[in-house]
């Protein structure tokens, strides 16, 4: 009773905190722009503004436009209630690992839609790609989560996977783990539309993905589509840290394993945080076709990943 | 356990090996190829310290310093000078694209794999496992050697393969005799420095280092 309670706890921090993280890594991009940057609050306040405007929709769009921003605002708060955070119980034990690649995927699939519905070019386009990117990405993640179920014996339960992984201490630390991260990592990147893949500070770049579909929404409707896009940056980051390196997650509802938990995970975002706005500044965004490169190899590491298991 | 953690270091380096290789497949820059047969051959030099380490045998020790030696540091050195005098840097051509390369190279570890696992079990020592890794390394580069046109990067085909026998050899056996490395190693450095004449001669030649051209010799 008490772990449902923490887990609904985790789950609703993590959906607060989402606008804290994208805040906070533009800010480090910032500094390394040697620019002060916004505060890391704003993200908030760009919510709370656009929740407060007035909505235009194109007369040529159906229901299915209106709708979408819903339906991808409810995906990802179903996943935010489905993976552990600080604490490995969680508040929707139904669903497994799998089940969590397909509402990414319904995620994405929705928003593909919205891109369309709106009738313009630029949606189009950023729909097709997306597509293009989805393709590609899809395989690699699914194969990542498999080697985690596989290496800890855990099966697709997605709360046993950290469990196991810790008692296994030392062992588990192997090239299959390292490897699968190393592939997550690519995943993560191209997921969230970060620079190698999109660019997402602007909608003036005639090579935007992420962007180019959420060009017809405005007032609350982006606001939804923003904050979950946020969201999913959070998740993915969450799930490298509590799956991936599930090290300093609490296993039980002791207050001061909570604590520790919780510290760990920030630390964890903060790192990763770090190191993604360092890899923004650091690199260009690929040309178009050159994505698929970098894709399939994300997908030969999970491949290797998952190989490794079974020749060491 | 001090076992668990030797036997962890040797499968991280060795399966960092392979990464690399895969790396190299996809990339088509010369400093950047260098650049990973440099890191390639230190990951080898670590897994070497690490069984000289376990074993203490001295000659792994030697072997461990002619790799670092010359594998990290010389003859990378040699291959950029090469580079900088016939100023060339980029492979234009490539006949096969990057990610049909990179899943022709998942079927060349699976074909690893399997030649190796019948031959594993009946060995003791303590990084048997890396045997399949080590003949992926050698599919890998023999491939890399056929698909590319372009002398150096054929080169760096032909050194890994090589790294990837030394690693064979090095989990299967704990390397091979003394003498018979050091007539290795010295092959590798008369390789090296005939590689970097003949791609000087060929471009001086052909205004190209592109081997395909070199069809045409015969009439």
């Amino acid at each position: 009773m008490i772990g449902t309670a923490v887990a609904c706890v985790q789950a609703v921090m993590m959906i607060a905190i989402a606008p804290l993280i994208t805040g906070i890594v533009r800010k480090f991009k910032a500094w390394m722009q040697h620019r002060t940057g916004a505060d890391i609050l704003q993200p908030y306040r760009e919510l709370a503004k656009l929740f407060r405007k007035d909505e235009t929709v194109s007369e040529s769009t159906s229901w299915l436009f209106r709708a979408i921003p819903y339906v991808c605002f409810a995906t990802m708060t179903l996943i935010a209630f489905m993976i552990p955070f600080f604490f490995t119980g969680i508040a929707a034990p139904y669903g497994d690992l799998i089940a969590l690649v397909y509402i990414f995927t319904l995620y994405r699939f929705c928003m593909v839609l919205g891109g369309l519905e709106g009738g313009s070019s630029f949606g189009g386009m950023g729909s097709s790609r997306e597509l293009m990117m989805s393709v590609l990405i899809e395989p690699s993640l699914l194969l990542t989560l498999m080697t985690l179920c596989v290496l800890s014996g855990a099966g697709t339960d997605i709360s046993g996977v950290p469990e196991m992984l810790m008692s296994m201490g030392v062992l588990a630390f192997g090239p299959a783990l390292l490897l699968a991260a190393a592939s997550f990592v690519i995943t993560v990147v191209a997921e969230n539309a970060r620079i190698p893949f999109d660019n997402p500070d602007t909608h003036l770049e005639l090579t935007m993905v992420h962007e180019g579909m959420l060009l017809e929404y405005s007032g609350r409707s982006l606001a939804l589509m923003e904050f979950s896009s946020m969201m999913r940056l959070v998740i993915f980051m969450t799930m490298l840290g509590t799956l991936f390196f599930p090290w300093g997650i609490s296993t039980s509802v002791e207050p001061l394993h909570l604590l520790v938990g919780f510290a760990a995970i920030m630390l964890k975002l903060m790192v990763m945080s770090f190191a993604l706005a360092l890899l923004e500044s650091s690199s260009t965004k690929f040309r178009l076709f050159k994505m698929p490169n970098l894709l399939t190899a994300s997908f030969v590491l999970a491949l290797l990943a998952i190989i490794s298991l079974y020749i060491l | 356990m001090d076992l668990i953690i030797y036997e962890n270091i040797i499968d991280i380096c060795a399966i960092c090996m392979l990464v690399i290789t895969v790396m190299a497949v996809m990339s088509t820059y010369m400093r950047k190829l260098i650049q990973l047969f440099a890191i390639h051959s230190l990951f080898l030099a670590v897994l070497a310290f690490v069984v000289a380490f376990y074993t203490d045998n001295s000659h792994i020790y030697i072997t461990f310093t002619l790799t670092l030696v010359l594998k990290v540091l010389l003859i990378p050195r040699f291959l950029d000078y090469t580079v900088e005098r016939i100023h060339v840097d980029k492979e234009v051509r490539s006949p096969i694209s990057t990610p049909g390369s990179l899943l022709i190279c998942t079927v060349l570890i699976f074909a690893g794999y399997l030649v190796a696992d019948p031959m594993t079990e009946s060995l003791t020592t303590l990084g048997r496992n890396c045997l399949a890794i080590s003949l992926s390394i050698v599919f890998i580069g023999l491939y890399m050697m056929a698909s590319r046109a372009n002398a150096l990067s054929e080169s760096i085909g032909l050194l890994l393969t090589e790294n990837g026998l030394f690693l064979g050899t090095m989990t299967i056996s704990y390397g091979m005799p003394l003498i018979v490395e050091f007539g290795v190693f010295f092959d590798i450095i008369i390789a090296v420095v005939i590689i970097g004449i003949f791609a000087y001669r060929i471009n001086r030649t052909f205004n190209s280092i592109d081997t395909s051209y070199m069809r045409r010799l015969r009439d």
